[in-house]
């Protein structure tokens, strides 16, 4: 009979917790085959139509949850916006509840979809572009967006002034503001931040010059809490916003596109555009 | 005379040219381009380096009476466009409209062929994803030519798009791309995620700016914390009531918020009173003031941990409470709180990594950037391994001297206590057998005058601890 000591003791839970991690990233035990049953619409095979959940019954969505009007933390502590009641009417089409994850930063939403085991979903304003499809799949375009230019309504800058090295221009993390800035004004100092408050906050103290962010997303802010900023140039992008999937999970994104066609047909689109934009022309 | 008609003769020319230039028939277009632009390829960097994959964005405006049904983008010799994805987008104002089509790559040229014709007065842009600007760099121009109902015309050349040649860093990582055992490493989902090799290679050349800053950051902080933090530590030990309770309200607010909300406040809360200091140096001030509030503490309790003797002794030699503190009690209190103060000093440097949120270009924002535009966790091991080549060998600092201090504290001390009573040892043999062949009585006194010999070093130990 042999003594365990400290040191083999320690060794051993070492051992055994580094299996454990390994077993983790590479089973899905935890996550369950569902076979939608309401597919009747279309003509998709079961297998097709098939996908699987984090979590049996529930379609776990996961954003950065501070990108108002689209998801937001409101003053109840409850997670809303466009894309929040967007997700409810899709869950309900496919006969699932939705829940949140906890918010986290933009530009780990990509990683955490395409690593699954999280989160099914990520419907977070995030634009479909070729590089984030090399990673994960999109459903199909569900709203039009553009980038907007936002400085100080002070401010004498214009776009020309700005690429410079001394005017620091704020962006969040992995968005395609962040993408512009490095594309368009090369020789400002790019400074790309977690959240879209902390850089609006910045502009308007003056800290930075400018910040480039999602046009629907300026607009709201601007109206909503920092009334002495100001878009100086609204930049024609024509990015089309889409629902993130795992590439594994193609029956999901098939599901959602199916549900993203019913709601377009029923009105509960223009609805929900209707409630958080106050038009459906949008 | 000479002189005025060459003038002359001059200007003549001049506004013969200027008539000309006018008179020459202008190309009509009807797809004007508007900018091209190339997104930053390097690893780290913000240049855009041939030979590598990178994407293209183009933008030109379809003028009033046209629509164009095809566009040829058009690069130097080199270009590639194989495998290269094309988005479209069509805009009309701010409001996308649905135009599609598909791209077809033919080297260094791509035409864009339209199911829909793109109408007068829209915004056509197209992102090329994928594909590469000649290896060998320098300004790259966009050219081309575009379809409309009436036949092919001539684009008009972009603004040159500035690109490099592969650097060497840039050729490393290339080379590791092809090594199978790198791909074998990389397949391994948890290796691939958190230590892809191509992307340590990169992630330590770029993030050591990042780096330096955050060094540089705490090391121009800390002589500054010290100097405040031994201030406070004096005013809270102070006699006066006054400048105790300052002390108290310094150290107990410092200490009792978070050092992020600390630096929302500097950062945020300075420009907004119209004071705007470099990012950089109010980054030192938040840390300094931060630590300055530990080290005060620190400071105090290793004050008060000097036994009252000290004082004690002091007074007897006739010093003032100042020459008591400087002579007397600072010298041995540096001593024991250096361990303190080192951990001190190896949080305040971790904690730089909080001032990457409100825009100091410090390690953890390099490695944010880094993981943001690769998708790929490996930058964030590079920075923990760049905190990691600082913080060890502190740590390991601080074990040796607590041994040190706990060794002398037990009465070892730092002095060559073992060489010398080992030599004492030999001298005692030595007198034994010295003693031995004297015999008789004698023995016994040399046995005593020894062992007053082996205790004497301790008593002079002790002694000399008590003063100083």
């Amino acid at each position: 009979m042999t003594t365990m000591n400290r040191r083999t003791f320690v060794a051993t839970l070492g051992l055994a917790g580094s299996a454990a991690l390994l077993a983790g990233c590479s089973s899905n035990d935890a996550s369950t085959d569902v076979t939608t049953d309401d597919a009747a619409t279309t003509d998709d095979s079961a297998d097709e139509a098939s996908y699987t959940l984090v979590k049996e019954g529930t379609l776990t969505n996961v954003a950065e949850l501070g990108f108002a009007p689209f998801e937001y933390i409101d003053d109840d502590g409850n997670t809303v916006g466009f894309d929040v009641d967007l997700s409810n009417a899709l869950a309900e089409k496919l006969g699932l509840t939705c829940e949140w994850l906890p918010n986290q930063a933009f530009d780990t939403l990509v990683p955490t979809i395409q690593q699954g085991g999280k989160a099914d979903i990520s419907i977070a304003g995030m634009t479909i572009t070729d590089d984030r499809l090399e990673q994960v799949d999109f459903t199909d375009p569900y709203l039009n967006s553009n980038q907007g230019l936002i400085t100080a309504s002070s401010s004498t800058d214009t776009v020309d002034t700005l690429n410079d090295a001394s005017k620091q221009i704020a962006c969040q993390t992995g968005t395609t503001g962040d993408e512009w800035i490095q594309e368009n004004l090369p020789n400002a100092t790019r400074v790309p931040l977690a959240d879209v408050t902390a850089g609006l906050m910045g502009v308007q103290t003056g800290l930075y010059s400018a910040m480039v962010i999602d046009l629907p997303v300026a607009q709201n802010m601007i109206s909503q809490s920092f009334t002495d900023l100001q878009v100086l140039e609204e930049i024609p992008t024509g990015e089309q916003y889409a629902i993130a999937v795992s590439k594994d999970n193609p029956g999901l994104t098939a599901a959602l596109n199916d549900a993203l066609a019913q709601i377009e047909e029923d009105g509960t689109m223009d609805t929900i555009k209707q409630t958080w934009f106050g038009t459906t022309e949008i | 005379m000479q002189h005025r008609r060459w003038t002359l003769l001059a200007a003549l020319a001049l506004a013969l040219t200027g008539v000309f230039a006018l008179a020459a028939p202008q190309p009509a277009r009807a797809l004007t381009t508007e900018k091209a632009t190339a997104r930053p390829n390097e690893d780290g960097g913000s240049g855009v380096i041939g030979g590598m994959d990178t994407r293209l964005t183009w933008e030109g405006t379809v003028e009033d009476g046209e629509e164009v049904t095809s566009v040829t983008l058009t690069l130097p010799e080199g270009a590639s466009f194989d495998h290269s994805t094309t988005r479209i987008t069509a805009l009309e104002g701010l409001s996308r409209m649905d135009v599609t089509g598909t791209a077809t790559p033919s080297g260094s040229s791509i035409t864009v062929t339209f199911d829909q014709t793109v109408p007068a007065g829209s915004l056509l842009r197209l992102e090329i994803t994928n594909m590469q600007f000649p290896a060998a760099g320098g300004g790259v121009v966009v050219s081309g030519s575009y379809q409309t109902g009436d036949g092919s015309h001539e684009l008009a050349d972009s603004e040159p798009i500035a690109t490099i040649a592969n650097t060497p860093l840039q050729s490393i990582v290339n080379w590791l791309d092809q090594q199978p055992w790198v791909q074998a490493w990389n397949s391994n989902q948890f290796l691939g995620m958190f230590l892809r090799p191509q992307l340590l290679v990169t992630s330590f050349a770029s993030l050591a700016p990042g780096w330096i800053l955050c060094l540089g950051i705490v090391v121009a902080a800390y002589p500054f914390a010290i100097a405040l933090g031994l201030l406070f530590a004096m005013l809270k030990i102070s006699k006066w009531r006054v400048l105790r309770a300052i002390a108290i309200v310094y150290i107990n607010i410092l200490r009792g918020t978070p050092l992020f909300l600390q630096i929302y406040i500097m950062f945020f809360g300075l420009p907004m009173v119209g004071i705007n200091i470099d990012n950089n140096l109010l980054g030192i001030i938040v840390m300094a003031i931060n630590s300055s509030a530990y080290l005060a503490e620190i400071f105090r309790a290793g004050i008060q941990s000097i036994p009252q003797g000290q004082y004690e002794a002091a007074s007897s030699l006739g010093m003032n409470y100042v020459q008591t503190m400087f002579s007397v009690i600072l010298p041995q209190t540096v001593r024991r709180v250096i361990p303190t103060v080192t951990s001190d000093f190896i949080t305040a440097f971790k904690d730089t990594s909080l001032l990457s949120s409100v825009g100091v270009m410090e390690l953890m924002m390099f490695s944010k950037n880094l993981t943001t535009v690769t998708g790929n966790i490996t930058p964030y091991v590079a920075a923990g391994i760049f905190y990691l080549i600082v913080t060890l060998p502190l740590i390991k600092v601080v074990g040796t001297i607590e041994e040190n201090i706990a060794r002398s504290e037990r009465g070892g001390g730092p002095r060559p206590r073992p060489r010398r009573r080992a030599e004492v040892a030999d001298g005692a043999a030595e007198r034994m057998k010295e003693a031995e062949a004297a015999e008789g009585a004698s023995v016994s006194a040399a046995v005593a005058g020894v062992s007053a010999l082996l205790a004497s070093p301790n008593a002079r130990a002790k002694e000399a601890s008590d003063v100083c």
